[in-house]
């Protein structure tokens, strides 16, 4: 088996990066296809067979492994295309998921309606029986209520089944007595239990979590089948893996079963690159992730060499729209791309976005009828784009109407000039991107000067240099990837499987027996899940463990590390107890010495690196002569108007120093080196650029 | 970062983009103060609910910025720091103040309000400031609002007339001692008084590194042309208004030593010419012998969010913002300034809900596309203060506020009510109890939850349903303390909008005979023993008969309003599909619409 094949479907296009067994990366993107997802993707490959000097045929009878990530969960959730789904929940309470858990944005915004349920009432189904807060049965399952909800949801012709009861976590025997009814009543109907999906505590997201998996099943079951044909009857004899949303990769049958776990797996493979290469490249393991393109900047973070996750990712806005509730890679995102629009509003200020001009009509420079200013205007103004090769000559830039623009609309009615103007828009998106980042980082304790800052995205590295200088970064690493970074993250993504339990501990009565079972039966579960792996893929696995502490009556946990020694002895949980007290105070900048520490989640997560490509296979030549460049006028703040160097970046040889201020022009992406940096190529082909 | 650099990076002169990013800067540090808190704080009401708010004022007491803060929490936070000034003559970097003071800038005893001066260069430039409500604060019965207090005396809290809790980042340990004496399950509170001081350490800590980038010069600059900036942003809002003086009443459901009620008035006078309005509160009552009595600030900030609730442009509040939206008050009014020892121990909810409904309902009379129905009120059961022993913790004690009832928000003039609303003083922001996080930490057993049909204010848009809560203690007898209202003077609805359902409260026994209680009270539950809490629907704005019937066949499918709900007030006519989709008789409805004399 000769290559590796990755594939990242986005709503527009498709990304392919296909590796060889010497580690080189080729790449192409085709448009994607939405009824059938393999006709887009073998058109790249097709061109990619060409590049290698070989043909489509061959290159996927002789593929080892075809990983795929897809938007499409995602994107049905927002077009509101999953499937009917019905909501068996505990009798008194059927509006977990329409009351959620409460919170508005602005106390004076009377508005907006009330956001809509994930599940309408009408589909909402009482179920009498009750466990308590301890496990204890307080009143027993009404079956009746079961088989009566089951025929109602059949009449609705709902297409699956979401069901969370109360404490479901502490004893499941209610849950799991309803799917043997339902099993009996409607067999091969889809059902997602809560407890199995996300044993965590607070019923609005673990009933949030089964609603939304139990909607995405018919879908991606389809979906997911309907690709593993294409692949058999294109000769395809690897094995199929699909990148999930904590940032690593699971096989095909086990996201069949739990789609959810693709949700939001789009910018999960950002990080995962910048990590390849901040590690290979930088050694260094504070890592901040940009990645932007025409609309949003999302910026996830890699602490200590691990990717940041968090349980709090929700579709659409933070309390009016749906949590997911499962682990997934942290990102924070911001309507600053491309596309913002820059405005000035009734009290004098100027501001960037939320509003985007999108693709269509797209920003004035694009000429296809945008009539108010954008970033990528003001871009345009500053002289960072060749308005003659920009996106690698495919499209041509009206800079005349861009100016034009700006003047209107911000330059005089703020009465200064276009490009100061142009360079105000840039500095306020630079402000709500800086915002973003501030967000994961340094609201979490970690300090952004210690970190370095990796660019990815059509228009990551535009403003990266500014952002990251602003933030005190030292170093701004630009993969030679740079816009397709995710896909080629999915070729570094390992297997990962995480799963969790519930059993409440606290340090001063803490039962090392029963911390033992836990941790047993943690392991259990990834024993059973690597034995399900077909046999040679991934088989050297690690295990991690880590629990969500806190103190006494905080409810909001921290993550802490759990060595299998710390609950081995006295010594050992002083250990554990002590790292809480250092992540508490680092978080929130105090710690009660002497406190107890309580816990109920444990987690334990295996992974298994699915044999990268080589990294080096990615090295250039040494042998470079001198780069082609020209010059050009562009404007900053510090400088005005300036001539600079614009390099041609397939050009630079390994080791080229280049100065700020100038430009390195990429196919699909343009450098900006502001005044004051300094930018060397590395033997990868990437750019670093050191602020300090 | 080098002298060199930062001499490079300290901009000379602010512009128009220095000053977006300085205004993002200090709402993000308030953010982080916040989300610190909220994940660190021990009580359901502050970790859970979200019962606090952070915010930074500068050093000569102007609110700079208090972004997500409840507003009947912040807009008085001027006060807070000028008490600081004006009763400590030397105050240190490290010093923390704890200040509960109704009678000198607080919002109410049960509010501590943290108190960090920051310093650069040693000078005090801004506050960081903490607020948060505690679960208890050492009142004589066990609850955070003492309604039945004729005094403070009676009331019985802990004052801290902002006292020094912390010298050179140290705590002063006589002021922990003596809290830990007087405040029921001491942990909790010390516990809820470190996520506090942590969060106005981290807005201390931000705030040093924006002062040691900018400067203080160039900061005060800041500060001025920002408040300059709000003051514009409110002006403009209220140039689309048209000159009018408004007036608005209310009546607060009796209580001890006002039997017939407590009578409230406002009178607003919207100036467009000068981009001002004023808020008249001077012709209220005087203090009554009980807990509802607003504080200074409290008032301020009831007045202030009745006129906010109008605004549609996002406005930031601050110093600024209140130089155009003037509220005047009366000192020794229920609704103005509180003389010592009347007690505010219940001053942030009841009359300052009152005082917020009948200001936005005021702004109706201007016609349709102007003001807001009325919101729930009181605080029933639903959001009462349980107190009592848990077994499971070797009876230890345990004193908390839930925050379970959803209740109805105000139909507008674009939109029907907000779902999870609470009441007018917070307005959405509060989050909710997780049933399962409340039973976990308390001995508590929440039978039922959830939003009640044909309670809603009925309107073209309509007001939010009511909800319904029933609990009650697992073991052993729990105490539940609650000062509600909304049961004789439900929210009213504007414009020909309907009033939403009035509040019920009732006891269940174990051989399930209901017996009503009254709106305020202090109730035993014991095992077996539920008390039920239906709270208000929202008022309606403008009438049911205009509004849109796919709103209303939406309404009738999802269980808010019934088929003969439908028919009688909102004339709409229809029926039920196979898949359980209400769909309307656009006919019938026509007909029985325009016999009702409508268009």
């Amino acid at each position: 088996m000769d290559y590796r094949i990755a594939v990242d479907t986005g709503g527009t296009f498709t990304d392919v990066v296909v590796a060889d067994n010497q580690g080189r990366l080729f790449f192409d993107k085709a448009l994607t296809t939405h009824d059938r997802m393999y006709r887009g993707a073998s058109e790249a490959l097709g061109y990619i067979a060409q590049q290698i000097g070989t043909d489509l045929d061959s290159l996927i009878s002789n593929s080892s492994l075809f990983i795929y990530g897809t938007t499409r969960a995602t994107n049905a959730i927002v077009e509101n295309k999953t499937a009917t789904t019905a909501f068996l929940t505990t009798e008194g309470h059927p509006d977990v998921l329409v009351i959620k858990e409460g919170g508005k944005h602005d106390p004076f915004d009377f508005t907006t309606d009330y956001p809509e349920p994930y599940v309408p009432k009408r589909l909402t189904y009482e179920i009498g029986g009750r466990i308590g807060a301890e496990g204890q049965v307080i009143s027993e399952l009404n079956e009746d209520d079961v088989r009566e909800a089951i025929r109602r949801a059949k009449d609705a012709e709902v297409e699956a089944i979401a069901v969370c009861l109360l404490w479901s976590i502490t004893n499941p025997t209610h849950e799991l007595r309803v799917r043997e009814i339902i099993e009996e009543e409607w067999p091969g109907v889809p059902v997602t239990l809560s407890h199995e999906l996300n044993p965590t505590i607070r019923e609005y997201r673990r009933a949030s979590s089964a609603t939304i998996d139990a909607s995405l099943k018919p879908l991606m079951q389809a979906h997911l089948t309907a690709i593993q044909e294409d692949l058999t009857g294109a000769g395809f004899r690897g094995e199929l893996v699909i990148v999930t949303s904590f940032g690593g990769a699971l096989h095909v049958n086990e996201v069949v079963e739990q789609p959810i776990f693709t949700v939001g797996s789009g910018p999960s493979m950002a990080p995962v690159a910048a990590k390849t290469y901040g590690e290979g490249e930088l050694n260094h393991g504070n890592i901040i992730v940009c990645d932007s393109g025409g609309t949003t900047f999302d910026v996830s973070l890699i602490e200590d060499m691990r990717i940041k996750t968090t349980r709090e990712t929700w579709l659409g806005p933070r309390y009016t729209g749906h949590i997911t509730g499962l682990s997934s890679v942290e990102v924070t995102s911001v309507g600053a791309g491309g596309g913002s629009i820059a405005w000035i509003d009734e009290g004098g200020l100027l501001r960037v976005g939320p509003h985007s001009a999108g693709s269509e009509p797209g920003p004035v420079a694009y000429g296809k009828g945008g009539e108010l200013p954008t970033v990528t205007d003001a871009a345009t103004v500053l002289g960072y784009f060749d308005p003659d090769h920009f996106l690698g000559g495919r499209m041509t830039l009206d800079a005349v109407g861009a100016e034009a623009a700006i003047q209107k609309y911000i330059a005089d009615p703020l009465g200064i000039d276009t490009k100061k103007a142009a360079w105000a828009i840039l500095a306020v998106a630079n402000e709500a991107m800086i915002g973003a980042v501030r967000n994961i980082s340094i609201n979490q304790g970690v300090d952004t000067r210690e970190c370095i800052y990796v660019a990815g995205g059509g228009a990551g590295p535009l403003n990266a240099v500014m952002v990251a200088k602003e933030l005190g970064c030292r170093q701004v690493l630009i993969p030679k990837t740079v816009a397709a970074l995710s896909a080629t993250g999915a070729h570094f993504a390992d297997l990962v499987a995480e799963v969790s339990a519930s059993r409440y501990q606290h340090s001063d009565h803490f039962n090392f027996e029963q911390a033992q079972e836990v941790l047993d039966h943690l392991n259990q579960r990834l024993d059973r899940f690597a034995e399900r792996l077909p046999e040679g893929l991934a088989t050297d696995g690690k295990r991690s463990y880590g629990i969500e502490a806190r103190y006494p009556f905080q409810v909001w946990d921290l993550e802490v590390d759990l060595e299998e020694s710390d609950i081995q002895d006295e010594a050992g949980l002083a250990t554990l107890v002590e790292r809480f007290h250092e992540v508490h105070e680092r978080n929130f900048a105090i710690r009660e010495p002497g406190q107890g520490v309580e816990w109920n989640s444990w987690k334990a997560r295996l992974t298994a690196p699915l044999d990268a490509p080589n990294l080096k296979g990615q090295s250039l030549s040494k042998a470079g002569g001198e780069p082609s460049t020209r010059v050009k006028q562009v404007y900053f703040d510090e400088t005005g108007l300036v001539d600079v160097n614009v390099y041609d970046g397939s050009t630079l040889p390994v080791g080229y120093r280049i100065e700020g201020p100038a430009i390195v022009e990429e196919p699909t992406s343009t450098i900006v080196l502001p005044p004051h940096s300094v930018a060397e190529v590395t033997e990868l082909g990437s750019l670093i650029v050191d602020l300090v | 970062m080098s002298e060199e650099m930062k001499a490079q990076s300290q901009p000379q002169e602010l512009d128009a983009v220095l000053m977006a990013v300085l205004a993002n800067r200090f709402d993000g540090i308030v953010r982080e103060m916040t989300n610190t808190l909220l994940r660190s704080g021990r009580s359901a009401i502050i970790n859970t609910a979200r019962d606090f708010s952070c915010s930074i004022v500068t050093a000569d007491d102007q609110l700079l910025s208090a972004v997500e803060g409840l507003p009947i929490h912040v807009v008085g936070n001027q006060l807070l720091t000028r008490s600081m000034s004006r009763i400590h003559k030397n105050i240190q970097e490290g010093d923390a103040f704890l200040h509960n003071d109704p009678y000198d800038g607080n919002t109410h005893h049960a509010d501590h309000s943290i108190l960090v001066p920051v310093f650069h260069e040693g000078e005090h430039l801004f506050t960081a400031v903490a607020k948060a409500h505690q679960a208890d604060c050492g009142n004589s019965q066990p609850t955070t609002y003492a309604g039945y207090a004729s005094d403070i005396y009676e009331e019985g809290a802990i004052n801290y007339p902002c006292v020094r809790i912390q010298q050179d980042y140290e705590d002063v340990d006589d002021i922990i001692r003596m809290s830990k004496r007087r405040i029921r399950v001491p942990e909790q509170w010390y516990g809820d008084y470190l996520a506090a001081l942590g969060a106005a350490r981290i807005g201390e800590r931000r705030i040093k590194e924006v002062a040691e980038k900018y400067g203080a010069d160039m900061l005060k600059q800041f500060v001025n042309e920002w408040f300059d900036y709000s003051a514009r942003m409110t002006a403009a809002e209220i140039k689309k208004l048209p000159a009018a003086v408004l007036h608005g009443e209310s009546r607060h459901d009796p209580v001890q030593s006002m039997e017939d009620g407590i009578p409230l008035n406002v009178r607003v006078e919207i100036q467009p010419d000068e981009g001002k309005i004023h808020i008249h509160l001077e012709d209220n009552i005087d203090c009554i012998p009980a807990g509802y009595n607003l504080s200074e600030a409290t008032a301020l900030a009831s007045g202030v969010t009745g006129v906010f609730n109008q605004f549609k442009m996002k406005i930031p509040y601050n110093e600024g913002t209140f130089r155009q939206v003037q509220v005047h008050l009366r000192k020794g009014s229920i609704a103005g300034i509180p003389e010592h020892p009347s007690s505010a121990s219940v001053a942030t909810t009841n009359v300052a809900d009152r005082i917020i409904n009948m200001t936005q309902a005021a702004f109706a009379d201007l016609g349709d596309g102007y003001g807001l129905a009325e919101g729930a009120i009181g605080q029933g059961p639903g959001m009462a203060v349980i107190s009592g022993r848990d077994e499971r913790l070797e009876n230890a004690p345990y004193v908390n506020q839930v925050y379970l009832s959803s209740s109805g928000g105000p139909g507008s003039y674009t939109a029907d009510g907000w779902a999870f609303y609470g009441i007018p003083v917070c307005a959405g922001l509060m989050y909710r109890d997780s049933i399962e996080i409340d039973e976990q930490k308390y001995p508590i057993f929440v039978k039922e939850s959830r939003i009640l049909p044909d309670s809603e204010g009925a309107g073209k848009f309509r007001g939010a349903p009511a909800g319904r809560v029933v609990y009650g203690p697992t073991q052993r007898q729990m105490n539940v303390v609650y000062a509600a209202d909304g049961i004789q003077n439900p929210p009213r609805g504007v414009l020909g909008g309907q009033d939403g359902s009035a509040q019920y409260i009732a006891k269940v026994a174990t051989d399930g005979s209901v017996t009503e209680l009254t709106a305020s009270g202090n109730v035993e539950i014991q095992p077996g023993e539920f008390i039920v809490n239906e709270t208000n629907g929202g008022g309606g704005y403008s009438a049911p008969a205009e509004r849109d019937a796919a709103r209303v066949a939406h309404d009738v499918q999802e269980g808010y309003v019934s088929v003969d709900r439908a028919r009688n007030v909102y004339l709409v006519e229809g029926d039920f599909d196979k898949d359980g989709r209400f769909i309307v008789d656009v006919e019938k409805t026509n007909a029985l619409r325009k016999n009702a004399g409508g268009n």
